[in-house]
């Protein structure tokens, strides 16, 4: 009996123990810092298109080494709030810039970071990217990203807005009232 | 007299729709004379075999995301999902046990026996960003019976040999399938500065040249 008893009490000790491990050893936790990116700037113009970009921060806040396993943006502009423009958006990481849209898996330290370039390139449906910048509206973009840790992976998103008002200043226009 | 030269081929990148052999035929057979070894990089003898998954494709199990947590981070079993491929691979008892032995045993000073129990696999797996796009989001198993790659490369080719090797960056060198009358430890120091480059070099097979000709030489000359 008394063995027993202290068989469940080793039992108890070691599931007790490795939570307490665990618990203490925590895990990644990404944030991509869209308060603090860079306002967006001109690229490229041409009669009908413009490309503006960014720079957006990423850190890995939290206590143990993380992988980006991918990430992407998702720009929002439903035809309902604003037909002027077609819109393409991408993301390259700023230390091994890529214009193909892929993002190469990437292992962050705990508590280090590096920073993604968002690239949005307009397209003015009427052949005038001035005059459709003239009514663009504010845009939300979401940079979404696949993390996998110590934990199961998931996904998750951080959204920033490309302000209207930026861009027109960015392409030198003045908006229309 | 001749010398050992190294020589790098390029391909496009091999996926599990190319064959091995069939890659190196095409891309490097002109090169290769019977002098010469052909040596492949296992990680891509591994994708050619269709030995990697997706992290999303494993489920991975309650003794996985515990066990994980005793991985040291730059490890590929560090990942609940490096784990569940190595107990996929060799049977979660296996891993189990080698995990309590390499436990107790790290307690009196001695490393590695886990790798050394927990069988092949678990030491050969790369974790996602091991490998290079677009196998950079997977993760890749060791190659299959490499030692009959090796034979099989050596028999069609025609070549003095052939060897699947594990070489990186960091001057380490191991030669994990090797055709017949080869010396593993001696082709793993030629490899050692990594021919093969590093990942975006997309240069998977390195011919050692002359290799034939140079140990003839050094035997006759140690036989006097």
């Amino acid at each position: 009996m008394e063995f027993l008893f202290g068989l469940i009490v080793l039992v108890v000790v070691v599931v007790l123990s490795v939570w307490i491990y665990i618990v203490r050893q925590g895990d990644a936790e990404f944030e991509f810092l869209v308060d603090q990116r860079t306002e967006f700037t001109l690229v490229d113009m041409t009669e009908n298109t413009a490309t503006f970009s960014c720079k957006v921060p990423f850190v890995n806040k939290g206590t143990q080494d993380g992988t980006i396993m991918d990430a992407y943006t998702r720009h929002l502009l439903p035809y309902e709030q604003y037909d002027g423009v077609e819109v393409n958006s991408r993301l390259e990481l700023e230390t091994a810039p890529r214009t193909d849209g892929y993002f190469e898996a990437l292992i962050v330290p705990k508590t280090t970071g590096q920073a993604v370039i968002v690239t949005v390139k307009l397209t003015a449906k009427n052949g005038n990217i001035r005059e459709a910048l003239g009514q663009m509206v504010d845009m939300p973009i979401d940079i979404v990203y696949q993390i996998v840790a110590r934990s199961e992976w998931y996904i998750t998103k951080n959204r920033l807005v490309m302000k209207s008002q930026e861009i027109a200043k960015a392409a030198g226009l003045k908006r229309a009232v | 007299m001749a010398e050992l030269e190294l020589k790098p081929v390029r391909t496009r990148i091999l996926t599990p729709e190319d064959n091995i052999v069939d890659a190196i035929i095409e891309y490097a057979q002109d090169d290769i004379g019977p002098d010469d070894i052909v040596s492949v990089a296992e990680s891509v003898v591994a994708i050619t075999q269709g030995q990697a998954t997706r992290p999303e494709e494993l489920k991975p199990s309650f003794l996985a995301k515990v066990m994980c947590r005793f991985v040291p981070q730059k490890g590929s079993l560090s990942s609940c999902y490096g784990m569940q491929a190595a107990i996929n691979a060799e049977g979660q008892w296996r891993v189990f046990f080698a995990m309590i032995m390499g436990f107790l045993a790290k307690i009196i000073g001695k490393d590695g026996v886990f790798y050394e129990l927990a069988g092949r696999q678990a030491a050969l797996i790369d974790d996602v960003t091991g490998t290079m796009p677009p196998f950079d989001k997977h993760i890749v198993y060791g190659p299959d019976n490499p030692n009959g790659v090796a034979e099989e490369i050596k028999s069609r080719l025609g070549c003095f040999g052939a060897a699947v090797a594990d070489v990186n960056d960091l001057k380490r060198a191991a030669v994990l399938g090797i055709s017949s009358g080869l010396d593993p430890e001696r082709l793993a120091q030629i490899l050692i500065d990594n021919p093969f480059g590093n990942a975006s070099q997309r240069t998977p097979i390195v011919i050692i040249k002359n290799y034939g000709k140079v140990e003839a030489a050094a035997q006759a000359k140690a036989l006097g």
